[in-house]
């Protein structure tokens, strides 16, 4: 089963679209980064899942009920733009009132136990706008994940973290769907930290979506290259492109794409008097197969 | 291998518990409900303490507002034409001071954006609109108590005449509790509509509270009991000759216009972003 299933979901203000005829597949189970420039309509879609907008058209189906199912809503956490808390009161009460409103049992113990996964278990005193960024996204993500949660939707939760805070909030991600069978659905422009927890991606430009794969998928089809350092880089690459034929200087590298076999890379320079001073092998990451994938767009476009 | 899920849809009790719940919890956890209980206690004293006082500066006494104490909780009788301020103040006021005091506390859900919390496990929207309606209704009966209380404190320090019919008086102070439903549906109605304007919310709820369209339309049709069908005329009706007919007319005016505001407020709040 799918946690979330959108087809042909459109939403415009002012008519213009925001989310075009957009189809959306998230397995359960998945952490699915949704990808997309600014204005690219990732929050709208978040928004829209949450019933927070009222879409123009199209379909939206979480773990195969209508969204508007009271059951299915009920389960879902979600982390828009802030985390929704009242500046003047507690931690503990602002924790206290998503748990009243989900009518849990122990809420004490449901308070307790989410202040320990986001690590906050000395701050539940605090008030909210005391709070530093770092702090106020963890308790966005507590409160969300309050009444253990089938589908966490966050939007851009590592904003404004520092490095210890991603890390803190990569580790609490991986935890909840592994401990917890939660889906995740997070968009974030910090595509190097995606990359190191999603297990599906989406993404999207102009409203649409223009590819959904796996992480699987992403890393097959990711261009394998080599970098490398010479002393005299101009005539190494006019070495390197009598054989190699996809040789870019980058970055201060020169990059030998889709070859894997540093070896004869070495041995093809060396024969021709180039001495490599420095080589490793790499695969494209996200961030620079998404940048590869807009650019294409573009020229498509054109 | 994915997790087996299984989802149960809360009943209409359980929704409205939980979103009653939080109205509730934040009602007595944050300082507003009881600034506004001490403002409604304050204002009738303040008005019956200085109405009759003497000007330190001109030496004048001015005329006292009000010879008995009751005066200040209802009129005479129902007076849709106001032809001087004691004949308009009395505890309708609550329900000018309750209107700001619900502008704020629905202002604020938006303002935190709690109320996205809100709407993302409430499916329902009406289950807004009638958690807003009751909790307002009950912070509105609770001025009402402690506009009471201010009144007689006020009465007995200054020495005010105290005679009364004491049913026609408990039924009045029922009757305007009562109402406290139909205005507190007004108030969230309109908070609904003017969700992202939270200055324009504050001034309607004062313009609506203050039931000057009312008092218009009673300027040119007079003292007719027709103006009881709408909440500021009922409120009015409900004054020191109130019998039980008084109590019924309440009763339906106030149920029906919440039933009315609350579809409308469900009815917008499905058709249009909710933030």
């Amino acid at each position: 089963m799918n946690a979330i299933e959108i087809k042909d979901l459109s939403k415009s203000f002012r008519g213009m679209y925001a989310v075009d005829h957009l189809n959306m597949t998230v397995p359960q189970g998945a952490i699915y980064g949704f990808v997309g420039e600014n204005g690219s309509g990732k929050s709208t879609t978040m928004k829209l899942i949450c019933g927070h907008l009222v879409a123009d058209s199209g379909e939206i189906k979480l773990f195969g009920r209508d969204y508007t199912d009271a059951g299915v809503r009920v389960r879902v956490g979600a982390l828009i733009e802030n985390a929704g808390c009242f500046p003047g009161s507690s931690v503990y009460q602002n924790l206290m009132m998503q748990a009243i409103n989900l009518n849990l049992k122990n809420p004490d113990e449901e308070i307790k136990r989410v202040l320990e996964i986001v690590r906050m278990e000395d701050s539940a005193n605090t008030k909210f706008k005391s709070c530093s960024l770092g702090m106020k996204q963890r308790i966005g993500i507590a409160m969300a994940l309050l009444g253990e949660p089938a589908l966490l939707i966050l939007d851009e939760p590592i904003n404004g973290l520092d490095t210890d805070g991603m890390r803190i909030m990569r580790e609490i991600l991986v935890d909840i769907t592994k401990n917890y069978g939660c889906t995740v659905l997070i968009s974030s422009h910090l595509l190097g930290e995606l990359e190191k927890i999603a297990t599906h991606y989406g993404i999207i430009r102009q409203g649409k979506m223009i590819m959904e794969m796996s992480a699987e998928e992403m890393d097959s089809r990711a261009q394998v290259f080599v970098s490398l350092k010479t002393k005299d880089m101009k005539g190494a690459i006019a070495v390197l492109r009598t054989k190699f034929t996809d040789v870019r200087e980058e970055e201060e590298y020169i990059r030998v794409y889709d070859v894997d076999d540093a070896e004869s890379i070495v041995e093809h320079l060396l024969k021709n008097g180039h001495v490599v001073s420095e080589i490793k092998k790499n695969k494209i990451g996200l961030e620079e197969y998404y940048i590869e994938l807009m650019s294409a767009n573009d020229k498509e476009a054109v | 291998m994915a997790k087996e899920l299984h989802f149960e849809s809360p009943s209409f009790g359980e929704r409205i518990k939980g979103m009653l719940g939080v109205d509730f919890y934040r009602l007595f956890h944050t300082p507003l409900f009881y600034i506004f209980l001490a403002i409604a206690a304050v204002i009738p004293a303040m008005i019956l303490g200085t109405s009759g006082m003497e000007n330190p500066q001109t030496g004048e006494v001015a005329e006292k507002l009000y010879t008995n104490v009751w005066h200040i909780i209802a009129a005479e009788k129902p007076l849709y034409v106001v032809s001087s301020i004691a004949e308009y103040a009395n505890m309708n006021m609550v329900f000018i001071f309750g209107g700001i005091m619900v502008s704020i506390f629905i202002g604020h859900d938006y303002k935190s954006g709690y109320v996205k919390q809100l709407f993302t496990t409430h499916a329902k929207k009406q289950d807004y609109m009638i958690s807003k309606s009751l909790t307002s209704a009950f912070a509105m009966a609770c001025m009402c108590i402690t506009y009471l209380l201010g009144s007689v404190a006020a009465g007995l320090l200054t020495g005010l005449s105290m005679e009364v019919n004491a049913g026609s008086l408990i039924i009045a102070i029922l009757s305007k509790t009562i109402m406290s439903l139909g205005w507190a549906s007004l108030y969230t109605f309109l908070n609904i509509i003017f969700r992202r304007y939270f200055g324009i919310s504050i001034v309607s709820s004062f313009f609506f509270g203050t039931g000057i369209l009312i008092i218009g339309v009673a300027a040119i049709l007079g003292n007719s009991s027709l103006l009881n069908v709408f909440l500021y005329g009922s409120s009015v009706y409900a004054c020191l000759s109130a019998n039980v007919v008084t109590l019924i007319v309440c009763i339906i005016c106030s149920v029906a216009w919440a039933v009315i505001y609350n579809l409308a407020g469900t009815h917008i709040l499905n058709k249009s972003d909710v933030y």
